[in-house]
């Protein structure tokens, strides 16, 4: 799969130039590390999630019930 | 010699003689020449004239410089220059690529960045702050998203993101606002704090209060997308003295 390529925009509000340019290695490398700490919290937030359905689930009881018992 | 009722210009009295004529009309004339000129000072283009402390001369105003307003002054008007407004718009433009750099931001107190009208250009993905190109751990959060009646917390990250990865921002929704509030953005003794109010999605609100945990000052606000590049959108920073 082709490599997407990424730019950056650095803007000088000093002197309000602009310079586009595509990003370095490094930044490359700090994207693909973000991407994976990103896929890792969704997949924290979608386990703890289904963890909260499967103990409503075991509980009989709804979200909306469980906030009321909690309320 | 009777004069006249208001300038006191001297006129001929009805047992003049008539051969005096022309010397009693030159003398009126220079009269009422002198007066005029007294009372109309101007001698360029935007003069302006007062009254002064002295009956029946004026004083005048030179015209100002552009942006200047009439004032009062000693009692008397003058031109002054209005002290700058308290927001000053630093910079805008459009979000584009992945990332936005905004650098050499000094010279203010706060800064506010508004964001407008933003979304990414793959689906599900997030906004994301970074502040002095820093991935280190040294932001914290804490926010609450409304649709959800969700609140999360995070400290040590590498980075702001705007939402809590429950829902990301859509990319077929072009309406998302963002404003940040950077409070003494510049100061290097102390870390530093910044609300943030975000709506994305069409309805869904995001309030946080988020830190950099370093004393040094914000010299450059780094934007970006979590994945891929932006769709659209713009981006104003004011500068707060």
């Amino acid at each position: 799969m082709a490599k997407l390529k990424l730019t950056k925009t650095i803007i000088d509000c000093e002197t309000g130039e602009q310079i586009k340019r595509e990003f370095t290695q490094d930044e490359y490398a700090q994207y693909e590390a973000d991407q994976a700490a990103q896929l890792l919290r969704e997949t924290e937030i979608a386990a703890k999630a289904a963890e909260k359905q499967a103990l409503l689930d075991r509980l009989g009881i709804t979200a909306d019930e469980a906030k009321l018992l909690l309320g | 010699m009777p004069t006249t009722t208001n300038y006191g210009w001297t006129t001929p009295a009805d047992t003049d003689l008539v051969k005096d004529g022309a010397s009693a009309i030159r003398t009126l004339g220079t009269s009422i020449d002198t007066t005029t000129k007294n009372l109309n000072p101007s001698t360029t283009l935007g003069d302006i004239e007062y009254r002064s402390s002295t009956a029946n001369t004026n004083t005048r105003l030179g015209i100002g410089s552009t942006g200047q307003v009439l004032t009062v002054s000693g009692g008397v008007p003058a031109w002054s220059t209005p002290s700058a407004s308290a927001m000053t718009l630093i910079t805008s433009g459009s979000l584009t690529g992945s990332a936005v750099d905004l650098t050499s931001i000094s010279g203010y107190n706060d800064l506010q960045l508004v964001l407008r009208d933003f979304y990414p250009n793959s689906t599900s993905t997030s906004l994301r702050l970074r502040l002095n190109a820093d991935s280190g751990a040294n932001y914290s959060t804490s926010l609450y998203r409304t649709t959800a009646t969700s609140i999360d917390n995070s400290s040590g990250t590498n980075q702001i993101s705007f939402n809590d990865g429950a829902t990301q921002q859509s990319n077929s929704n072009t309406n998302a606002h963002l404003v940040i509030n950077f409070y003494d953005y510049a100061n290097t003794t102390s870390k530093k704090v910044f609300p943030s109010y975000y709506v994305y999605n069409s309805s869904i609100t995001v309030g946080a209060v988020n830190s950099y945990n370093v004393t040094g000052a914000i010299t450059q606000i780094n934007l970006a997308c979590n994945s891929g590049n932006f769709g659209g959108g713009t981006y104003r920073l004011y500068g707060i003295k």
